[in-house]
């Protein structure tokens, strides 16, 4: 206990900045859908607060309200007094998870995505075969999981060859103006492997070379949203390590903004040391660096739905790219929320994350959007799952398909 | 502690949505005020108007205190429970019920955030003008209690100008309807009129209805320049003066500037000793008129006018105002956000006093603030672990009161008295309204559960 409230005591200069103001309830999905403190940052803070000033002594007890927090960032940025709600969550966990101790199915399938990535990628065909055998296949890639232990959601298909086994390596470019690295994160190198061709198969268009990473090491932001931050730290510098190997390489592209953050943002954060390249999600790399201008044939009424954890200056950005790039009619969401995918949130809370891609979804009935683009695998999932369970008929993909599909077409 | 005998009554009443676990108490101990923290003994959100009123009265059967609460973003410590007791959250009842474009009102619960309510009521082309900064969070509830006012208030007014009607509880339970629908009603006391300010110690409110207006046709805004902080005042009275109403006019000071342009890059010239933002706003015809002639006053008065052509440079404009607060907010632990105000006229006087007590209290402060109605938001920047500043704060914020009473001004413009002001109520209002108050309240709840010892009653 006392080992605890020192280390809370460390939280305690971050904690102090917040003047309880309550700013971040404007933003927080949790706290509009039920209005309650704990919800809010404010809340949270002040429970942590409690512990480390005495007025609560089962510190155990408000690790459930910390935990029951999306990691959205809406409280990071909606705060005027720039308090790091996100470290201080993250870290406030990582101190209170030690008195409410991991249960064991989930340390395991961490501990093998985070130290053992390669098992990771030998184990798809595996789950592929398992998912097609324990489930009902609803749509094409969506399938119905006949598990108990997964709530009834649908699930996007895991592929039976990981991204990295087909791409690993250097993929040059016919007339090489530069070279990068892709980091596919696990959604992309295992679910999401189509998007994954089509960032390389674009670069490579627009003459860049792509190193694709042999092995695909986790970001660690799973482990970090479960309180376990040695082993995000862990995850962070061994990434480090592996891409300080492309020393000729300009930038690391990624499509899943959470892995951005978790590498780039809040990685150097927690380990103190720096990412080896900066990393640019890949639409801001074709708009800001490549300056793309493609006019793909895509059509329809389309939507965008911005991850939380895509930088707030670059959303203008993407949706430039849906407007100049495809000839779809963009509507654009009222609601803005969070999905409710959040990493493990969706997991714990199932039933509490529904709500949040239902009332998305309602809208994008509404104004009868057919496909959906999202630039983070994550939130791809989530509003899939959804869409397959509200009887929503939209694609849902990432914008870079949509160039990937055009320039096969005219090759 | 409650009974469990007693917590069940509440749970029939509002189901699961009773709390009285430790962690869930620790949550309504404090708001947005700079106060210790007190700790109620129950929490309860109820969801329909019914439920409110089964709570009251059941709170008043058992002698338990009981403190309503909105958002919890009042600055004066008026949703503390200071004598624990039941917090009653009013974040179950948001519902918008009616807004009527033919007749221009909205009817809403009490817990419907304002900013929810603008927005629904410009969807319809019409405007509900109180605009708080606090509009993403505050409530509909939560702002005729405090009769909050805005950057707007000057030429719109503040909430209480836009209650037609109010439907409340008072202490044993007893439905009261105060107001209506129509324009004119002299239907008895002006009771909606006693729940304005009230604070949550009269009766507990959960339905109102508020006056619209149409949205104005046209507006401009103007950021000026001065590099003397007293011309800048001078030149809100003249405005004023010279019969002009600006839909705003704010005021910053050289402190408030620096922060702000370090913080945000916005552009402002960091050398100026103060800027004021203006909007008029109404009739083309009139917009061009009155902005010709704010602008020449300014100009008379040494200010440089910088005009917003488009809409994103207004919005710019408007963000330096928008991140005064914030870009405080970062520099110090503990930031106390005062509220003094005083006739316009009087600016000059009041900027000049908080100057001086700056210096001798050896106090950062920045001050920015609602110049064209007075009120003023001089911003002590501190850290409460440093006790020996408290001290000087403290006789700080005394004499900045004093002050303001002395020019004719008031300790509140908008963000209330609750436990926090409660001791220089007196020194304002006298003895003799001291105890009409209390009569009043004493009358209306004998037994004083509603948020007891907020303005020291
Ligand atoms: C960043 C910031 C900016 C602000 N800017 C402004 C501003 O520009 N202008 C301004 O005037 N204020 C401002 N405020 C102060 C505050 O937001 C307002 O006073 C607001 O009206 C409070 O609303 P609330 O819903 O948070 O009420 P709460 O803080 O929850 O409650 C305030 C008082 O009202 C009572 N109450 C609440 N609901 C009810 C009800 N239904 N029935 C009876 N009593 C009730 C409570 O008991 C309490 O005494 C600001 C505050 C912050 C933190
Ligand atoms: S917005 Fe920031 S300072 Fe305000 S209550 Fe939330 S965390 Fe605290
Ligand atoms: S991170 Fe998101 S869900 Fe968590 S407290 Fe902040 S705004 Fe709410």
């Amino acid at each position: 206990m006392d080992e605890l409230l020192k280390e809370l005591h460390e939280l305690e200069e971050m904690m102090l900045q917040c003047m309880k103001c309550g700013t971040c309830q404007s933003d927080c999905p949790l706290y509009r859908t039920d209005g309650r403190e704990s919800s809010v940052a404010r809340g949270k803070i002040s429970l942590l607060q409690s512990v480390y000033e005495g007025r609560i002594e089962n510190a155990g007890r408000i690790l459930k309200h910390l935990d029951q927090c999306l990691l959205c960032t809406r409280c990071l940025k909606a705060c005027p007094s720039g308090v790091k709600t996100d470290e201080i969550f993250l870290r406030g966990r990582e101190v209170l998870r030690r008195i409410k101790k991991l249960p064991k199915w989930q340390k395991l399938i961490l501990k093998t995505a985070m130290e053992k990535p390669e098992l990771m990628a030998r184990m798809a065909p595996l789950m592929h075969m398992g998912l097609k055998f324990g489930s009902k296949k609803i749509k094409d890639g969506i399938y119905r999981p006949m598990i108990p232990g997964l709530g009834g959601r649908n699930v996007v298909e895991i592929k039976s060859e990981a991204f990295v086994k087909k791409y690993g390596g250097l993929n040059r470019a016919d007339n090489e103006i530069m070279r990068v690295v892709f980091y596919p994160g696990c959604a992309v190198n295992l679910i999401y492997t189509e998007w994954g061709t089509a960032v390389v198969e674009v670069l490579r268009h627009f003459g860049v070379s792509v190193y694709v990473p042999e092995t695909n090491i986790c970001c660690g932001i799973p482990a970090a949203s479960m309180g376990e931050l040695e082993m995000y730290r862990n995850a962070v510098k061994a990434n480090y390590d592996a891409l300080a190997v492309y020393k000729d390489a300009a930038y690391i592209i990624t499509s899943c903004p959470t892995c951005r953050y978790g590498l780039y943002e809040m990685g150097p954060k927690q380990t103190g040391a720096e990412c080896p390249l900066t990393v640019v999600d890949i639409l801001v790399f074709l708009e800001e660096i490549l300056s793309v201008r493609l006019q793909t044939g895509a059509e329809g009424r389309s939507t965008i739905h911005f991850p939380c954890h895509y930088q707030d200056s670059k959303k203008g950005l993407v949706e430039n790219f849906v407007r100049s790039s495809t000839n779809t009619e963009y509507m654009k969401l009222d609601n803005q929320s969070c999905c409710g995918f959040a990493g493990t949130f969706s997991i714990k809370y199932y039933e509490r994350s529904k709500g949040f891609s239902r009332s998305k979804i309602e809208e994008m009935k509404d104004k009868k959007t057919d496909k959906v683009y999202i630039p983070c695998p994550g939130c791809a999932m989530q509003l899939a799952d959804a869409a397959a369970r509200e009887g929503l008929d939209a694609e849902v993909t990432h914008p870079v398909t949509e160039l990937y599909n055009f320039i096969k077409e005219i090759k | 502690m409650l009974s469990k005998n007693l917590i069940a009554k509440f749970a029939e009443i509002a189901g699961k949505n009773v709390w009285t676990e430790e962690e869930d108490l620790m949550c309504y101990a404090y708001d947005a005020s700079f106060g210790e923290m007190c700790v109620p003994e129950i929490v309860v959100k109820p969801e329909t108007a019914e439920q409110v009123g089964r709570i009251v009265r059941l709170c008043c059967e058992e002698n338990i205190p009981l403190v309503t609460r909105g958002a919890g973003t009042n600055l004066s410590g008026g949703t503390l429970p200071i004598k624990g007791g039941c917090v009653l959250l009013m974040s179950g009842l948001n519902k918008i019920l009616e807004i009527n474009t033919e007749d221009m009102y909205a009817v809403v619960q009490s817990g419907v955030i304002t900013a929810d309510l603008a927005m629904a009521v410009s969807a319809k082309g019409l405007l509900y003008p109180p605009d708080p900064g606090s509009m993403k969070m505050s409530t509909i509830g939560g702002n005729v209690a405090e009769n909050a006012g805005g950057l707007r208030a000057l030429k719109y007014g503040v909430t209480g100008d836009y209650v037609m009607g109010t439907k409340f509880f008072d202490i044993e339970g007893n439905a009261v309807i105060a107001g209506g629908k129509t324009v004119k009603m002299v239907t008895g006391f002006n009771l909606s009129g006693l729940m304005i300010s009230s604070e949550g110690l009269l009766g507990v409110m959960t339905e109102h209805t508020l006056k619209l207006v149409p949205q104005p046709q046209a507006s401009r805004s103007m950021l000026v320049i001065y590099d003397d902080l007293m011309k800048a005042s001078v030149t809100v009275s003249e405005i004023i003066g010279a019969k002009i109403t600006p839909a705003t006019l704010e005021l910053m000071d050289r402190f408030t500037i620096k922060t702000v342009e370090e913080g945000t890059r916005i552009g402002l010239p960091t050398d100026a000793d103060g800027l004021l933002l203006i909007e008029v706003d109404g009739h083309p015809a009139a917009v061009e008129d009155e902005y010709a002639k704010i602008k020449e006053i300014c100009n008379k008065l040494g200010g440089k006018v910088h005009i917003a052509e488009t809409l994103e440079e207004r919005d710019k404009l408007w963000e330096a105002r928008r991140k005064a607060l914030s870009s405080l907010a970062r520099l110090k632990p503990t930031l106390i956000l005062e509220d003094a105000t005083v006739p316009r006229s009087r600016i000059p006087e009041m900027m000049q006093c908080i100057k001086d007590i700056t210096v001798k209290y050896d106090l950062t402060v920045g001050t920015f603030g609602h110049a064209g109605d007075g009120n003023l938001h001089p911003t002590i920047l501190t850290d409460k672990r440093n006790k020996d500043e408290m001290v000087r704060v403290e006789k700080a914020i005394d004499e900045i009161f004093a002050s303001a009473l002395k020019l004719e001004g008031t300790i509140s413009g908008e963000h209330g008295i609750g436990s926090a002001k409660a001791k220089y109520l007196e020194s304002e209002v006298g003895a003799g309204t001291i105890r009409f108050m209390k009569k009043l309240k004493d009358g209306l709840d004998p037994k004083n559960l509603l948020n007891p010892h907020k303005m020291g009653l």
